[in-house]
């Protein structure tokens, strides 16, 4: 167990180190001047050369790629994730803001997945290619093919301008977030129906089942200790994709629904050529990816034992 | 008391694979039900279970292997409370310890999964399972085909020991009459979904009437040793 | 002749099979018996040249053995063939892929020997019985007649009217073809019933090489008393007083 998770800690470094190391070469190597970038974004107007190479100088632009990025890396070391050239005010108080935006929205739009297709599957495994079934399917199928950006402009005609029950714009009350919760949760729940279906069919067909029928266990509890676990194993493994879906959603739908988040912080980052904070965001996604995963192989151990015994 | 069945019979996709059998099985008899593959004696076997446990007899089911009858990601503990429950009985109420050393499984760690037992650990606490309630009668599909000779062996020795003084009554389903020989009393001989021959094991082994149990009790073993 | 010696297979860092060594004589028949997990397998993997062993040697009458392509017949006769191709179609792979010369009437020979109607050839394995497609599986290894041909538990799929017939078929076939037969099976009646020699592995060692019949009537070591015991009780051997 302690072997298993050193191999995945080690991953989980080379994961980070690649990620990092990636982003900031392609920042640095993005068309245009990133000086001039950071003093338009700074000052909000058209400058002359000498202002730009003394922000150059002043950012550390000057340097090596190498020089830079050692520059960028050496205090995060020690936690310090440096200033924002172009804000001047130190990088994680802003961040800090942006995850509180942005971590409520992502569990509860797992929420909302979790909430609609578990009982959804259910439904449908009822009676698997009856009318229920066929339904959740192509509920489902559709769900997959409906971009978020698309859903997200619907529930706002909806919900805000039709029957004016919800806000649609900004942050600034906990009602804000329940569009945005939809707009995402319904694209989860939408594959999460189609692996919890055929993962509940799958682990029907296990081969000890008419064994525990013929032993007199009565059908709630062959389904709830038999084919429940059974039915989790590949649950688990695509909650983690799950997870990289719901990332690159949110960016989309913070724009659309005008959310201070993670994915606004992101968008005006990169145009700003603020590699502090680009940065900032990289190493937290995959810290959140590395952390997940991990989370994800340490659960596979508890619910399938068998991951990882060497002669199971 | 005497377990009496009257016309069971099997349909699968329009194919009768079972036709209309009765049967009759005493208290503690041992009876052997032997066909080449194919001939419908699991499906008997199901068959026979279902309509006992549908009129409220208590039968336990021994499959082939001991994956057919266990749960890979549940430990040895949980099927036994599961099957206790199942039983309507108190959880621990039932001589776990007693069935455990008749068939000398009494080292296992309960709260292993079964692949953390060997597979004869397995069949034999399979068996034991079985055994909870005092069954009217267990039915052992080919319990022995999944194990190495030597576990085989000792597996239906320590079931014929344990069986002994229980009132319940065995059917052993196999294709090997060499197998059932030794084991049974009363031998059924299936074909082609019948029951085309029933009788003592000696008299069915030495004056087999039927095509079918000529040809078992002709191949019943590979050699006989002069020993 | 097949000769082994001193091979020794290492899976990381257990040791597979220790110091083995045996022979096989063109035309005979070697039984090699144990319970699983004794290394039957890997032996089979081995002289098959699908790993490489750690140490001793594995000749046909001195050269490497994948010289002469030794056939092997599997355990599982039905998964032992691509499902959607047709059993004549599998068959004619190791025909077409050694460039071999096979006429119609060695075909029907063959199939008569193995009692097996031709057109049961133009079905798929699913479409047949498991015995058959066992027939088959063997057809299959004679096809390029092979001098040694390895057998991994060739029997144990099928019940036990089809075993003896079965194992009556391979002998009487080995009488015509003279190829040698290396027989993996645990089970011990079958060994004592066809084959010439019976070596037992145990834990990756070789416990004992006998002749088959000293070997039912005596056997030298406690395990194989054990074995040949557990053979009588399961009613594979039987004893006459």
């Amino acid at each position: 167990m302690i072997k298993a998770v050193c191999g995945l800690l080690l991953r989980a470094f080379v994961v980070l180190s690649g990620a990092t190391i990636l982003t900031f070469a392609l920042l640095w190597n993005a068309p245009g001047d990133p000086a001039q970038a950071i003093a338009m974004a700074r000052f909000d107007a058209l400058l002359t050369d000498e202002v730009v190479d003394q922000v150059r100088q002043e950012v550390g632009l000057d340097r090596s790629f190498w020089q830079a990025f050692w520059a960028w890396l050496g205090p995060l070391l020690t936690l310090d994730l440096g200033f924002s050239a172009v804000t001047g005010r130190p990088v994680w108080p802003d961040l800090a803001a942006a995850i509180s935006y942005t971590f409520p929205l992502a569990f509860s739009s797992l929420a909302v997945g979790l909430a609609v297709s578990v009982p959804l599957a259910l439904l449908a495994t009822k009676r698997p290619g009856g009318w229920m079934d066929r339904l959740a399917v192509a509920a489902a199928s559709l769900g997959n093919a409906i971009p978020a950006y698309w859903l997200g402009l619907i529930l706002i005609l909806l919900f805000s301008v039709k029957l004016a029950w919800l806000p649609a714009l900004g942050a600034s009350t906990p009602a804000h977030a329940i569009l945005p919760a939809l707009t995402l949760g319904l694209g989860v729940a939408a594959s999460l129906t189609r692996i919890i279906r055929s993962g509940i069919l799958e682990a029907r067909g296990q081969p000890f089942l008419p064994a525990f029928r013929r032993r007199g266990i009565v059908e709630k509890s062959i389904g709830r200790d038999h084919v429940a676990p059974h039915a989790a194993i590949p649950v688990v493994t695509v909650l983690g994709l799950e997870l990289a879906f719901l990332l690159e959603g949110l960016v989309l739908v913070e724009v659309i629904f005008g959310r201070p988040g993670l994915g606004t912080f992101l968008v005006q980052a990169i145009l700003a050529r603020d590699f502090a904070h680009v940065q900032a965001v990289v190493v937290l996604t995959a810290l959140v990816f590395v952390a997940v995963n991990l989370a994800i192989d340490l659960t596979y151990r508890i619910v399938d034992p068998r991951i990882g015994e060497s002669d199971a | 008391m005497t377990l009496n069945v009257t016309g069971l019979s099997a349909v699968r996709s329009g194919r009768t694979i079972l036709h209309p059998t009765t049967l009759e099985i005493p208290p503690r008899s041992r009876i052997g039900l032997v066909g080449a593959s194919g001939s419908g004696k699991s499906t008997l076997g199901h068959v026979l279970i279902d309509d006992l446990r549908a009129r409220g007899y208590n039968v336990a089911h021994v499959p082939q292997s001991p994956d057919e009858a266990l749960d890979p990601l549940r430990s040895m503990a949980f099927h036994w409370r599961e099957a206790e429950m199942a039983l309507g009985l108190a959880t621990g109420s039932t001589d776990r310890v007693g069935l455990f050393r008749a068939l000398k499984i009494e080292g296992g760690d309960m709260r292993k999964r079964p692949w953390g037992w060997s597979r004869g650990m397995q069949q034999r606490f399979v068996i034991a399972m079985a055994l909870i309630g005092a069954p009217d009668l267990i039915v052992l599909d080919e319990p022995t085909s999944a194990l190495d000779p030597v576990v085989a062996a000792t597996t239906m020795d320590l079931l014929s020991v344990t069986l002994k003084d229980r009132n319940t009554a065995m059917l052993l389903i196999t294709h090997d009459l060499g197998l059932a020989a030794r084991r049974v009393d009363t031998l059924m001989v299936m074909d082609e979904g019948r029951l085309v021959e029933r009788g003592r094991t000696e008299d069915i082994l030495e004056n087999p009437q039927t095509r079918a149990a000529k040809s078992l009790s002709a191949h019943r073993s590979w050699l006989a040793l002069p020993c | 002749m097949l000769t082994v010696s001193n091979l020794r297979v290492k899976r990381g860092a257990r040791v597979t099979l220790h110091d083995i060594s045996l022979s096989l004589p063109a035309g005979k028949t070697l039984a090699v018996v144990g319970e699983s997990g004794a290394g039957k397998s890997t032996l089979i993997a081995a002289i098959l040249g699908l790993l490489k062993p750690s140490g001793g040697q594995i000749a046909w009458n001195g050269a490497p053995t994948r010289m002469v392509r030794p056939a092997l017949v599997m355990q599982e006769p039905r998964a032992a063939f691509n499902p959607v191709l047709s059993l004549r179609q599998s068959i004619m792979e190791p025909v077409v892929a050694q460039n071999i010369k096979l006429t119609q009437e060695r075909l029907q020979r063959l199939c008569a020997g193995l009692e097996l109607p031709l057109d049961i050839l133009d079905r798929r394995p699913g479409q047949v019985s498991i015995g058959q497609a066992q027939r088959v599986g063997i057809l299959r290894a004679l096809i390029a007649s092979p001098p040694l041909i390895l057998f991994d538990e060739p029997l144990s799929a099928l019940d036990a009217v089809a075993q003896k017939h079965t194992a009556r078929l391979i002998s009487d076939l080995q009488g015509e073809e003279g190829f040698a037969a290396l027989i993996v099976t645990h089970d011990l009646g079958y060994a004592v019933a066809h084959a010439d020699q019976i070596a037992v592995l145990k834990a990756g060692r070789i416990e004992e090489i006998a002749d088959s019949e000293t070997f039912a009537l005596n056997p030298r070591s406690e395990y194989c008393r054990t074995l040949r015991d557990a053979a009588i009780a399961l009613g594979a051997l039987e004893a006459v007083a």
